[in-house]
Protein backbone atom coordinates (compact mmCIF):
# COMPACT_ATOMS: atom_id res chain seq x y z
CA UNK A 1 0.00 0.00 0.00
CA UNK A 2 2.82 2.71 0.86
CA UNK A 3 4.27 1.32 -2.49
CA UNK A 4 1.13 2.83 -4.43
CA UNK A 5 1.07 6.09 -2.30
CA UNK A 6 4.36 6.69 -3.76
CA UNK A 7 4.13 5.98 -6.95
CA UNK A 8 1.13 8.18 -7.90
CA UNK A 9 0.97 10.19 -10.91
CA UNK A 10 2.41 13.44 -8.98
CA UNK A 11 5.07 11.55 -7.54
CA UNK A 12 6.41 10.37 -10.87
CA UNK A 13 6.15 13.34 -13.08
CA UNK A 14 7.87 15.12 -10.61
CA UNK A 15 10.51 12.69 -9.68
CA UNK A 16 11.03 13.03 -13.53
CA UNK A 17 10.97 16.52 -13.92
CA UNK A 18 13.52 17.27 -11.31
CA UNK A 19 15.68 14.68 -13.60
CA UNK A 20 15.32 16.60 -15.85
CA UNK A 21 16.17 19.84 -14.89
CA UNK A 22 19.77 18.09 -12.96
CA UNK A 23 20.60 16.96 -16.32
CA UNK A 24 19.93 20.29 -17.61
CA UNK A 25 21.92 22.23 -15.21
CA UNK A 26 24.30 20.01 -16.16
CA UNK A 27 24.28 21.28 -20.04
CA UNK A 28 24.05 24.69 -18.82
CA UNK A 29 27.41 24.28 -16.51
CA UNK A 30 29.57 22.85 -19.47
CA UNK A 31 28.30 25.18 -21.86
CA UNK A 32 28.72 28.15 -19.74
CA UNK A 33 32.32 26.54 -19.09
CA UNK A 34 33.16 26.71 -22.90
CA UNK A 35 31.89 30.19 -23.21
CA UNK A 36 34.88 31.49 -24.94
CA UNK A 37 35.97 27.58 -26.26
CA UNK A 38 36.78 28.17 -30.19
CA UNK A 39 34.46 25.92 -31.97
CA UNK A 40 32.25 25.07 -28.83
CA UNK A 41 28.34 24.03 -29.48
CA UNK A 42 26.27 24.14 -26.74
CA UNK A 43 24.30 21.61 -25.67
CA UNK A 44 21.07 20.93 -24.65
CA UNK A 45 18.12 18.49 -23.28
CA UNK A 46 16.73 16.86 -26.82
CA UNK A 47 14.21 19.56 -28.26
CA UNK A 48 10.98 16.66 -28.47
CA UNK A 49 11.39 15.57 -24.67
CA UNK A 50 8.90 18.12 -23.93
CA UNK A 51 6.00 16.40 -26.38
CA UNK A 52 6.94 13.40 -25.57
CA UNK A 53 6.54 13.98 -21.46
CA UNK A 54 3.62 15.44 -22.50
CA UNK A 55 1.84 12.97 -24.64
CA UNK A 56 2.71 9.92 -22.57
CA UNK A 57 1.16 12.67 -19.46
CA UNK A 58 -2.09 12.87 -21.25
CA UNK A 59 -2.14 9.12 -22.17
CA UNK A 60 -1.47 8.17 -18.24
CA UNK A 61 1.26 5.98 -19.26
CA UNK A 62 3.29 6.66 -15.95
CA UNK A 63 5.46 2.97 -17.21
CA UNK A 64 6.37 5.35 -20.42
CA UNK A 65 7.00 8.53 -18.41
CA UNK A 66 9.50 6.56 -15.82
CA UNK A 67 11.34 5.05 -18.66
CA UNK A 68 11.66 8.58 -20.65
CA UNK A 69 14.91 9.12 -20.23
CA UNK A 70 16.51 13.06 -20.60
CA UNK A 71 19.26 12.56 -22.91
CA UNK A 72 21.74 15.68 -24.32
CA UNK A 73 22.11 16.54 -28.06
CA UNK A 74 24.32 19.23 -29.58
CA UNK A 75 22.61 22.49 -30.50
CA UNK A 76 23.72 22.93 -34.26
CA UNK A 77 21.31 25.23 -35.49
CA UNK A 78 21.71 28.36 -32.60
CA UNK A 79 23.54 31.08 -34.37
CA UNK A 80 27.51 31.23 -33.68
CA UNK A 81 28.50 34.40 -31.86
CA UNK A 82 32.09 34.16 -32.49
CA UNK A 83 33.85 34.27 -35.55
CA UNK A 84 35.37 30.72 -34.61
CA UNK A 85 31.90 28.98 -34.82
CA UNK A 86 31.10 29.23 -30.75
CA UNK A 87 27.51 29.47 -30.23
CA UNK A 88 27.19 29.97 -26.54
CA UNK A 89 24.61 33.15 -25.44
CA UNK A 90 26.46 33.86 -22.01
CA UNK A 91 22.94 35.60 -20.93
CA UNK A 92 20.77 33.15 -22.92
CA UNK A 93 22.21 30.56 -20.71
CA UNK A 94 22.24 32.17 -17.21
CA UNK A 95 18.32 33.12 -18.12
CA UNK A 96 18.11 29.89 -18.94
CA UNK A 97 19.80 28.27 -15.81
CA UNK A 98 17.89 30.78 -13.55
CA UNK A 99 14.29 29.65 -15.41
CA UNK A 100 15.78 25.60 -14.60
CA UNK A 101 16.68 26.06 -11.09
CA UNK A 102 13.54 27.99 -10.81
CA UNK A 103 11.17 25.07 -11.94
CA UNK A 104 13.70 22.81 -9.92
CA UNK A 105 12.63 24.60 -6.44
CA UNK A 106 8.79 24.19 -7.62
CA UNK A 107 9.23 20.60 -8.09
CA UNK A 108 10.91 20.17 -4.76
CA UNK A 109 8.74 22.33 -2.78
CA UNK A 110 5.84 20.64 -4.10
CA UNK A 111 7.29 17.13 -2.96
CA UNK A 112 8.06 18.41 0.39
CA UNK A 113 4.16 19.71 0.88
CA UNK A 114 2.65 16.95 -1.10
CA UNK A 115 4.32 14.64 1.74
CA UNK A 116 3.55 16.58 4.69
CA UNK A 117 0.07 16.40 3.78
CA UNK A 118 0.22 13.06 3.67
CA UNK A 119 1.92 12.76 6.97
CA UNK A 120 -0.71 15.23 8.44
CA UNK A 121 -3.21 12.79 7.05
CA UNK A 122 -1.53 9.75 9.06
CA UNK A 123 -1.04 11.28 12.29
CA UNK A 124 -3.83 13.99 12.29
CA UNK A 125 -1.31 17.02 13.63
CA UNK A 126 -0.62 19.76 11.25
CA UNK A 127 3.28 19.73 10.99
CA UNK B 1 24.66 10.54 -9.16
CA UNK B 2 26.36 13.53 -8.45
CA UNK B 3 24.51 15.84 -5.52
CA UNK B 4 25.29 18.87 -7.56
CA UNK B 5 24.80 19.11 -11.09
CA UNK B 6 27.86 20.26 -13.29
CA UNK B 7 29.95 21.02 -10.34
CA UNK B 8 33.10 19.50 -11.89
CA UNK B 9 32.75 21.21 -15.16
CA UNK B 10 32.24 24.38 -13.50
CA UNK B 11 35.31 23.63 -11.55
CA UNK B 12 37.41 23.03 -14.56
CA UNK B 13 36.28 26.05 -15.93
CA UNK B 14 37.03 28.09 -13.14
CA UNK B 15 40.60 26.84 -12.83
CA UNK B 16 41.47 27.54 -16.87
CA UNK B 17 40.09 31.17 -16.67
CA UNK B 18 42.05 31.95 -13.51
CA UNK B 19 45.14 30.49 -15.46
CA UNK B 20 44.06 33.17 -17.99
CA UNK B 21 43.87 35.73 -15.60
CA UNK B 22 47.13 34.43 -14.69
CA UNK B 23 48.77 34.84 -18.24
CA UNK B 24 46.88 38.79 -18.51
CA UNK B 25 48.54 39.39 -15.45
CA UNK B 26 52.21 37.99 -16.51
CA UNK B 27 51.51 40.56 -19.77
CA UNK B 28 50.75 43.34 -18.07
CA UNK B 29 53.11 43.22 -15.59
CA UNK B 30 55.97 43.00 -18.61
CA UNK B 31 54.57 45.38 -20.83
CA UNK B 32 58.01 47.58 -20.88
CA UNK B 33 60.47 44.12 -20.47
CA UNK B 34 62.67 44.92 -23.24
CA UNK B 35 65.10 42.16 -22.13
CA UNK B 36 63.40 38.82 -21.24
CA UNK B 37 64.94 35.83 -20.23
CA UNK B 38 66.22 34.85 -23.77
CA UNK B 39 67.18 38.33 -24.18
CA UNK B 40 64.91 39.56 -26.74
CA UNK B 41 62.24 41.73 -25.69
CA UNK B 42 58.95 40.27 -23.76
CA UNK B 43 56.56 38.04 -26.17
CA UNK B 44 52.89 38.69 -25.14
CA UNK B 45 51.65 34.92 -24.17
CA UNK B 46 48.23 33.95 -25.34
CA UNK B 47 46.04 31.19 -23.80
CA UNK B 48 43.89 28.70 -25.81
CA UNK B 49 41.00 26.87 -24.72
CA UNK B 50 39.73 23.28 -25.59
CA UNK B 51 36.64 20.96 -24.36
CA UNK B 52 37.32 18.13 -22.43
CA UNK B 53 35.53 15.17 -21.45
CA UNK B 54 34.98 14.86 -17.85
CA UNK B 55 33.39 12.28 -16.06
CA UNK B 56 30.11 13.20 -14.14
CA UNK B 57 29.49 9.84 -12.45
CA UNK B 58 27.08 7.10 -13.23
CA UNK B 59 22.93 8.08 -13.53
CA UNK B 60 20.36 6.25 -12.33
CA UNK B 61 20.37 3.76 -14.73
CA UNK B 62 24.36 2.54 -13.94
CA UNK B 63 25.46 4.71 -17.23
CA UNK B 64 28.41 6.78 -16.86
CA UNK B 65 27.50 10.52 -17.77
CA UNK B 66 30.33 12.97 -19.13
CA UNK B 67 29.91 16.76 -18.79
CA UNK B 68 32.31 18.83 -21.53
CA UNK B 69 34.81 20.70 -18.87
CA UNK B 70 37.49 23.47 -20.01
CA UNK B 71 41.25 22.76 -20.23
CA UNK B 72 43.75 25.31 -21.37
CA UNK B 73 45.19 23.87 -24.98
CA UNK B 74 48.29 25.41 -25.21
CA UNK B 75 49.98 29.21 -23.77
CA UNK B 76 51.50 30.33 -26.84
CA UNK B 77 54.14 33.09 -27.59
CA UNK B 78 52.90 36.10 -29.91
CA UNK B 79 55.64 36.42 -32.62
CA UNK B 80 54.42 39.93 -34.20
CA UNK B 81 57.65 42.59 -33.38
CA UNK B 82 56.62 45.51 -31.17
CA UNK B 83 56.71 48.36 -31.87
CA UNK B 84 60.19 50.38 -32.28
CA UNK B 85 60.82 53.49 -30.13
CA UNK B 86 63.43 55.72 -30.31
CA UNK B 87 65.10 56.60 -26.90
CA UNK B 88 68.98 56.33 -27.30
CA UNK B 89 69.18 56.62 -23.81
CA UNK B 90 68.14 53.12 -23.08
CA UNK B 91 70.78 50.51 -22.27
CA UNK B 92 68.62 48.41 -24.91
CA UNK B 93 69.06 50.75 -27.59
CA UNK B 94 70.64 49.60 -31.09
CA UNK B 95 73.32 51.94 -32.67
CA UNK B 96 70.63 54.11 -34.20
CA UNK B 97 69.13 54.95 -30.65
CA UNK B 98 65.89 52.29 -31.35
CA UNK B 99 64.37 50.10 -28.67
CA UNK B 100 62.14 47.22 -29.59
CA UNK B 101 59.31 47.45 -27.56
CA UNK B 102 57.53 44.20 -26.37
CA UNK B 103 54.30 43.69 -28.36
CA UNK B 104 51.93 43.82 -25.36
CA UNK B 105 49.15 46.01 -25.89
CA UNK B 106 47.89 47.30 -22.33
CA UNK B 107 44.59 48.43 -23.73
CA UNK B 108 43.21 44.87 -25.67
CA UNK B 109 45.35 43.08 -22.26
CA UNK B 110 42.46 45.06 -19.78
CA UNK B 111 39.38 43.77 -22.47
CA UNK B 112 40.85 40.65 -21.86
CA UNK B 113 40.88 41.03 -18.39
CA UNK B 114 37.21 42.25 -18.01
CA UNK B 115 36.14 39.26 -20.52
CA UNK B 116 37.89 36.32 -18.10
CA UNK B 117 36.89 37.78 -14.62
CA UNK B 118 32.82 37.73 -16.28
CA UNK B 119 33.05 34.28 -17.73
CA UNK B 120 34.72 33.59 -14.28
CA UNK B 121 31.53 35.06 -12.77
CA UNK B 122 29.56 33.46 -14.85
CA UNK B 123 30.55 29.67 -13.85
CA UNK B 124 30.78 31.38 -10.04
CA UNK B 125 26.78 31.84 -10.54
CA UNK B 126 26.45 28.02 -11.90
CA UNK B 127 27.94 26.77 -8.31
CA UNK B 128 25.89 28.86 -6.49
CA UNK B 129 22.47 27.56 -8.29
CA UNK B 130 23.75 23.96 -8.14
CA UNK B 131 24.11 24.75 -4.50
CA UNK B 132 20.65 25.96 -4.05
CA UNK B 133 18.94 23.38 -6.30
CA UNK B 134 20.72 20.48 -3.96
CA UNK B 135 19.47 22.33 -0.68
CA UNK B 136 16.21 22.23 -2.08
CA UNK B 137 16.26 18.59 -2.79
CA UNK B 138 17.86 18.18 0.69
CA UNK B 139 14.32 19.74 2.46
CA UNK B 140 12.72 17.31 0.65
CA UNK B 141 10.62 14.98 3.48
CA UNK B 142 11.65 16.92 6.31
Amino acid sequence: MIDQMFERENYTLAKKLMDVSHVRHQAIAGNLANVETPGYKRKDIQADFATQLAKLAGQDDMKGIASLKPTLRTDFASPAVRADGNNVQMDKELLEMNKNATQYEFLANYTANSMKRIKTAITGRVM
Amino acid sequence: MNLMPGIDTTASALQAEKTRLDIIGQNIANANTTRGVDGKPYARQMVSFESKMIELGKSSDGSMQYGQGVAIKDIQADKTDGPLVFNPGHPDADEKGMVRMPNVNVTHEMVDMIAASRSYEANLQVVRTAKQMASQAMRIGR
